[in-house]
Formats: structure tokens, sequence, C-alpha cells
């Protein structure tokens, strides 16, 4: 830990960022953001298994960025949204300084995006196999049933959009729930509303989401919004090849390649 | 405060057969917002559209809705009209009652209330039209036609001639295309060379022309009056401005054991190569793939024997980038190989021969030099047995649709071994014999009544080999139905025209769309054969389905004079239904947050990027920018945009919502 301590200050003193977001001790046995500005706050930094917020979503906050340049602690999840963010051309190399970490808490310097790119290549998205068999159960539900699980899993939102907060690619300046001219998505938290809102947030992350599950651990109802996301993932690895953030292969589902599988159009 | 006015077109019996016109002009008359309604026998007619100009002007319409046909058949039509009673065009909208309503529906109460409620939809976008007007984008005057055979050959002429530009793109070593291969031509078997090479002549000297062979299309970007092509110019492994043709390289060359593409594999050719005597260029090209320096590093006879040093081994493929307005595509077609069906023996009788191979036996350019001979002894066949739709008509192994041309060469076939075997004896097999065509019927009768070829309704069961003689079964199905078996020397079988291997890959770098068996799709069967969906691109020839050589030049003049049409201003003026990015007040400047979704998902290369920037000129957001000149309006950004910051203008999002609205609050 000292060594990550270490080098925030380091960077703080020489100036090369301004804030060094990291995970501190919260309330109890749980862990919060901080925003060291100064060498004293480092002490603060912790990093454990504890440590699972997804910090990207503050890179492309307003009012973190104006705090200036970051350096931000990341384990493999905020690696992971900090390549889509790029590949999304939300942040540029020399926005930030990424202070990436391994789960045995080693450090590990990344000069570029592409080298996370190819440090991701060995720290691939596998969707464990209990979600896939929940995701294939639900899938084999005759569609009446299927729209009533929803329904039922659902009910209990009540339009918080934590979901949308804690997600580091809900980053739109005005998000379409919020647009009512004209409306599409019905702002009440009647079964409609919230179906329409969900369905929206999963079609939105298709072919983006990297399965950090920051939404799913935002949500105060423990609703298991991830698993619309993680079939998504699915759906666009069955049908384009691959999941995860890449630089190279872009947006999956806006560019187009020959090989392609496509087979739901032929 | 809108002034609707509707009008309800019977369009004949069209509509009003099944629709209550009456009715729903009636409905629509009852709209909020509606202050004119009516219906009319025929809207598009003078009469029709002076009662929509009359209307506008009596009533101060600032908006119409006419319920008739597509917008693809008449919008121009009622915008025009609107337009010269001076409403912006754009403030006319359609309503398809004919192919959304009464063409697909039977009459009932339930259709009309259908045609009723699409009225409605339209009257509630129409409310929030906003007056537009056309853009005005340059027009680049060079064509690329790509395809050197017949019918790009005719098109680069025509537009050529007109006083254009051309770049004429060949994937083959020379231009000529399948007909250079062909002996006679029906129905008047003159000489397919020597109708065809003065043509190929004339391209290569065409001040306008610019030639580039062994060449192919990379990439195609842009739009109508716009285009960027990225060509790739194979490597020919020669300095074509130090070689003069002299042909020394092609007879020195020690690999001489390859099967000649232009000869159908019945003759040899070496590793340098110049496809045929009379090619255009007359200049040679090593294949790679066969030649033994570049397989086994060495030999170089050929870089020995150059009077001109023109060998050039290090030469590598080369990409051009060339701006054009239009683009003609003459890709033209290819045989199916019939070794589907192994029931003609193809592949493993080397006297069962494809339609294409015939021609070449035929042709006195050929490797006979135009004297029928079998490939595998040299004899002279005594029975020649031809078995027309090998592969054409048949669902289950072949293709469905007929190939057009085999009914017509087959015929000539056997004339043209009557000709030349006046003792032989030649049989078809047919299925029907189509000859529809100037002349084509009589050209038929000829071959049965003069040339005495012995025509068999019926299909052929077996062909096998016995005592060298191939043993043909099959059955006469007219009047008799019996089995027949001829013991013939020779097989012709009239393969399948099919499409060329690398067409959908083609038609998907110049985005234009393609039918299930790869051909080329028009715009309309009927009123646009030359036009593809993609404005700029226009067809010529069997790359759009099979096509005899009369109907290929034809179209390829057709499409040539599509380009001349549209070359013929200086500026296109298009309509203005593009998207747009939007813009809102500060600190927000754009809802766009810009991560370019947009600009990969855009099929047209049309999104950029802006920088906005305040009074002192510091960036304060990056957006997406759409250029006006290359977006078609697809709307394939608008889905992708998560924020809804794009929008097509004359479809917004506002429109469409309130057209599901309109829907949705059906009483």
């Amino acid at each position: 830990m000292s060594e990550l301590i270490k080098k925030a200050a380091a960077l703080l003193e020489s100036k090369s960022v301004q804030v060094v977001i990291g995970y501190g001790k919260g309330t109890g046995n749980r862990t919060r953001t901080i925003f060291a500005t100064q060498v004293t706050e480092c002490e603060n930094l912790i990093f454990d298994s504890r440590c699972v917020q997804n910090l990207a979503v503050y890179l492309t906050k307003l009012e973190i960025k104006k705090l200036g340049k970051p350096a931000i602690v990341a384990p493999v999840p905020v690696l992971r949204s900090i390549l889509q963010l790029a590949v999304e051309n939300q942040i540029t190399e020399s926005d930030l300084v990424i202070l990436g970490i391994t789960s045995e808490s080693e450090l590990i310097d990344f000069e570029s995006f592409a080298a996370i790119e190819t440090f991701l290549t060995t720290h691939k998205i596998e969707i464990e196999e209990k979600y896939t068999k929940t995701i294939d159960a639900i899938k084999a539900m005759p569609v009446a049933e299927r729209f009533a699980y929803w329904v039922k899993e659902l009910e209990s939102c009540f339009k918080c959009y934590a979901c949308r907060g804690a997600c580091p690619l809900c980053y739109c300046t005005r998000c379409t729930v919020d647009d009512n001219q004209p409306q599409w998505i019905s702002v009440a938290s009647h079964p409609l509303g919230n179906l329409e809102w969900h369905i929206m947030r999963a079609m939105h992350l298709a072919g983006r989401c990297t399965d950090c599950e920051a939404c799913y651990n935002a949500c105060p109802m423990g609703i298991p919004i991830h698993l619309l996301t993680k079939s998504m993932l699915q759906d666009v690895a069955d049908n384009f090849g691959s999941y995860g953030p890449s630089l190279d292969k872009q947006n999956t589902l806006s560019s187009f390649k020959p090989d392609d599988k496509e087979s739901f159009i032929r | 405060m809108s002034k609707i006015g509707v009008f309800i077109c019977h369009c004949g019996e069209n509509i009003s057969a099944t629709v209550d016109v009456a009715r729903v002009a009636e409905a629509a008359g009852q709209l909020e917002g509606v202050a004119f309604s009516t219906d009319y026998k025929y809207m598009c007619s003078d009469p029709g559209q002076t009662m929509i100009k009359q209307a506008i002007k009596e009533n101060g319409l600032n908006g119409v809705v006419v319920g008739s046909c597509s917008p693809r058949m008449h919008e121009p039509t009622f915008r025009k009209a609107c337009q010269e009673a001076g409403l912006n065009p754009f403030m006319c909208e359609m309503a398809n009652l004919r192919e959304h309503c009464s063409w697909v529906h039977d009459k009932s109460e339930a259709t009309t209330q259908k045609a009723i409620d699409l009225v409605r939809t339209l009257v509630e976008k129409v409310k929030l039209n906003k007056p537009l007007f056309s853009i005005q984008v340059p027009v680049t005057k060079t064509a690329l036609v790509i395809g050197g055979g017949i019918a790009g050959i005719q098109a680069s002429l025509d537009i050529a001639s007109a006083g254009h530009q051309v770049i004429l793109v060949e994937k083959d070593p020379s231009i000529g295309g399948h007909m250079s291969q062909l002996s006679e031509t029906f129905p008047t078997l003159d000489c397919s060379q020597c109708i065809l090479t003065p043509r190929m002549v004339e391209v290569a000297q065409h001040p306008n022309i610019k030639l580039m062979t062994y060449a192919e299309l990379e990439k195609l970007e842009g739009s109508i009056g716009n285009f960027k092509a990225t060509i790739r110019k194979k490597a020919k492994s020669i300095d074509e401005d130090l070689c003069n043709g002299c042909g020394t390289c092609t007879t020195k060359c020690p690999t001489k054991k390859i099967p000649s593409e232009f000869n159908t594999g019945l003759g040899m050719r070496t590793a340098i190569y110049v496809p045929f005597p009379q090619a255009v260029p007359n200049k040679p090209v090593i294949d790679k793939e066969n030649c033994s320096y570049y397989q086994k590093g060495k030999c170089k006879v050929c870089e020995k024997v150059c009077p001109t040093g023109a060998i050039r081994f290090d030469q590598e493929d080369e990409l051009v980038e060339l701006e054009v307005g239009a683009v003609v595509i003459a890709t033209g077609f290819d045989i199916m190989q019939p070794s589907g069906f192994p029931e003609y023996g193809y592949g493993k009788y080397k006297d069962v021969i494809t339609g294409l191979q015939f021609e070449r036996l035929a042709s006195a350019s050929g490797p006979t030099l135009g004297e029928i001979r079998r490939p595998s002894d040299g004899k002279i066949p005594e029975k020649i047995v031809f078995v027309a739709c090998a592969g054409s008509r048949d669902p289950a192994k072949g293709v469905p649709y007929c190939s057009k041309i085999c009914c017509m060469y087959t015929a000539k076939h056997a004339m043209l071994y009557q000709h030349k075997v006046h003792h032989g004896k030649s049989y078809i097999f047919y299925m029907d014999i189509r000859a529809a065509g100037k002349n084509y019927e009589e050209f038929v009768r000829r071959a049965i009544v003069e040339d005495e070829v012995n025509y068999i309704r019926g299909r052929v069961s077996k062909v096998y080999e016995e005592n060298g003689k191939l043993i043909v079964k099959g059955v006469d199905t007219l009047l008799s139905a019996k089995p027949v078996e001829i013991e013939a020397d020779m097989v012709v079988l009239a393969s399948a025209a099919v499409a060329n291997p690398g067409a959908e890959a083609l038609a998907q770098k110049m985005h234009v769309s393609y039918d299930s068996y790869n051909f080329f799709s028009e715009a309309h069967p009927k009123l646009k054969p030359v036009e593809t969906n993609t404005a700029g691109i226009f067809l010529a020839g069997a790359c759009q389905a099979p096509k005899d050589i009369p109907e290929t030049v034809s179209q390829a003049s057709g499409a040539a004079s599509k380009v001349i049409i549209l070359f013929s201003k200086d500026e296109l003026s298009r309509d203005p239904l593009i998207a747009v990015v939007n813009r809102s007040p500060a600190p927000v400047f754009s809802t766009c947050v810009g991560c370019f979704m947009c600009a990969s998902a855009c099929p047209y290369q049309a999104i950029g990027e802006e920088l906005i920037t305040n009074r002192q000129g510091k960036v304060i957001k990056k957006v997406a920018k759409v250029n006006p000149g290359l977006c078609q309006g697809c709307g394939t950004c608008v889905a992708f945009c998560r924020s809804k910051s794009i929008d097509i203008q004359g479809y917004s999002n506002e429109q469409m919502c309130a057209e599901v609205i309109a829907l949705l609050n059906h009483e």
C-alpha cells in the first residue's frame, strides 16, 4: 500500500497531476472514493478486495474535471472502462495518469491506452457460470412468463437513477430520459416506465458495457439489472465476435466488418 | 396555428375500390388543425394539382397532406405543386394509402380506418414540419466504370464521347471480357472479336478515357457527384512505359503449362502472358502464382530477353485515389461450373465441356484455331449432344432463374458445328426454347430446318463413357415420351450464368444492394433499370442479371446517358433531408457528447468533428458535425445517438414521436 501512497504523493508533489482519485476508508467496513488534492491526503489511500466501485465514472464528471488533471487508481474493471472511454473519445492519454493495480495490490504503469489493451488480453471479461445459467433460464421462459419476471423484478425500481450515476459509460450531458421534447421514455416509475428505462439503459450499453457491475452494486433495491447487460454482452459476442473494449475494433455495433455473422438478417 | 389541407386521391379505383375515400376525407376534416379536406379521382392529374394549388391560396394553408400512392411515386409532383402555390415544398407530406393500405387489404371497415389513421399521423407530422431548402453540391465530371467487358466498353465510349472524363478499371490484364472469348454471335453469326476489338482499340486511344487494367476497386467513399474511389493497381511486374509489346518474353518464358483462363483451360499459357493476341493493352503481366522466379527465386528469363529492360520484379501493388462524380458497375457474370451435376460427367470425361469452352473450340483464335475437335484425342466429333438448362431453371441443384442466353447460344453452337462438320449430327435436349428477341425465333428455326439440328424436348438423366463414346441417356417427352439413348462424341453443357464470385464484396464496398443470387439490384425493375438504390451508381450488363450482347450494349448506353445527364449541370440540387447535430444554450452548447459512434456507424463517411469555441477562441467542446454534401439522410446516426443529439431534417424525433402518439391515441 505504501507504494501506492508514495506514488500518488509524488505525482501531486511534482504537480504532474492536480488530483488523485482513489479508494479510502468509509463508514463501518465500507470504502469510499477520495479525491486527494494535497500530498497529505494521499495517506488515506487504501486498496483491498472491498474496493469495487468503478472510479472511471468520475473521469467524465464536470466537477472532477474542474479539479485539474487526475491520477486514477485503476484495478482491472476500471482499466476496462478507461479503455472504452478512450474508444468513445471521452479521454485522451494526456488527460490522466493511470495508477494500474492488480488484485494483489501490485502497481502497474501504463504508458498508453494500447498498453492497457495489451494487458487486458490476459484479463478477458468472463461471465461467471452462475450468471450464464440464470440468463439461459430466463431466456428459456415463454414470452409471457419472461415479461412477468421482469415486471416483477423491476417493480421495486423507483427511478433513483443510481445505476446511471454509477455507470462510467453513462456520461451524456443530457440523458434521453431527461429529454421531454419529445418524451420517448415515460418518467413515472410504473411498470411500463420502469421497463422502458431499463430496456433503454441496456440497449444504450450494448456493445459498450465492460461488465463492471457498478450499476448492480449501486442499486438500492438490489434489482438484477446486470443480467440485462451481461446477456447483451453475450449477444454481441455471438453476433459480432468478441466483447470487451478494443482500440482496434472500435465500436462493435457501429462498425461493419465483412466477416460479421449477421445471422439475424440473412 | 396550423392550417392543413388534406387531399385524398382515389387513384382511379386503386384506392377507392377498397377504401371509403369520402369518409377518409371527412374524418380528416374533423382533425384539429385541418382547414380543408377533399377527395378526388386523380390528385396527380392537372386538375387535381390545380385543386391543391387553389386550396392553398384560398384557405391560406401552411401544410399539406396528400393521401395517395407511395412518396417514391409522386412526392416530387405534389411538392412541386405546393411550391408553385407559394408553399415551401417540404411542408407537403404524403400518406401512402395505396401501397400501404388499399393494395394490401381487402375492402372493409378496418381498411378505411387504417387509411384514416395513416392520414392522421401525417397531419400530426406536418404540424411540426419546418420549411427546408435544397442543398447545392458541385459535381466532379469524371466517371468511374468498373469492368472492361462490352458493357464497360460501351458505357465508357458513350460517356467519353459526350466530352467527359472516364476511368475504366478492369481486373484482368486486358479489357474485352466474356465477349472476346466468344466465337460467333447470334442471330447474325458475325465474329465476336471482329466487332469487339475495334471498340477495344477505340477505348485505348480515346483521349477522354484512362484505362486501368489489372486493377480493382479497393474502396468507395462519398456520394453522388463527389465520390472518392481507391483503386488497387495490381503489380504487373513490368514497366508499361518501356514495354513495347514485342512478345519475346511470352515466347521465351519456360513455364508454359498453365491452363489459360481465356481459353477456359483448353489451351495453355506462360507465366508472363498476354491473355490473347488482340488484348488491349497488348502488354504482358507476370502471374506471380505460377512464375518460377516469384515461387522459387530463380529464372528471370524474361528480364534477360526483354529488349527494353521493362521487367520489374520488385514492383508492388499501387493504391490510387480518384475523385469521380458517378460510377457505372459493369462487372459482368460468371459461368457456373457444372460440377454439381455428376450425372453429366463434367470433370470426369474430358469431352463433356461447357458452352463457353465450346465457344473457344469454335473460335478462330481458340486452341484448335476454330476446328471443332475433342479435347481428349483431338478427333472431330461425329455426334454432339447439347444439354440446355444445365444448371438454370433448377431450384434443387442449380439456380431457379432462366439464364436467358443459353437457348440462343446452344442453337448457335449446333449451327456452327453443322457448318464446320457437314456430315455431323447434333442433338439439343431442351426444356423450352426461349427465343424472344429480334430475329431470334427465325434463327432457331434456321437451325432446325436448314441445319437439321435435332431438338429433343426432355432432360438428360445420365452421361457415361463406353468404348470411347459418351452414352447420353435422356427422355423425349413430346407425344411419345420415350427414353432416348445417343452415342455421342462430345457433350456440351449450357451451364448457368451466375454472378461473379466477388460481386457481394464489391456491392458492400459500394453500398449498393444486391439480390439473393448476388446480382446487383436495380432501383426499380421497370422504371429505373440502370440505376441502383445508391444515387450516382449505375448498372450496365450482366452484373444485374444474365443478358445477351444487344441488351447489354443498350443498357450500357442507358447507364452512360444517366451519367451524362448527371454531368450536364455544374451543381447538383439535393433534398435537405439530412442529419444535423443539435445546438443548445450555454453551458451545454450541444447535447452531443462527442463519442463519435455516429461517425463509425455512418455508411457515407459524412460525419466529422466540429470544435465549439468561446469568444476568445478557446475550445469548449468537441462535437460531431454532419457534412451536408455527403449525408444521405439514412438515419443510422440518429438511431445510434444515445442522447438523441442528431435529427434528420424533415424526420425529427419530435415528428416521429408525434406520428407514433397519433397512432396510439386511437379512439
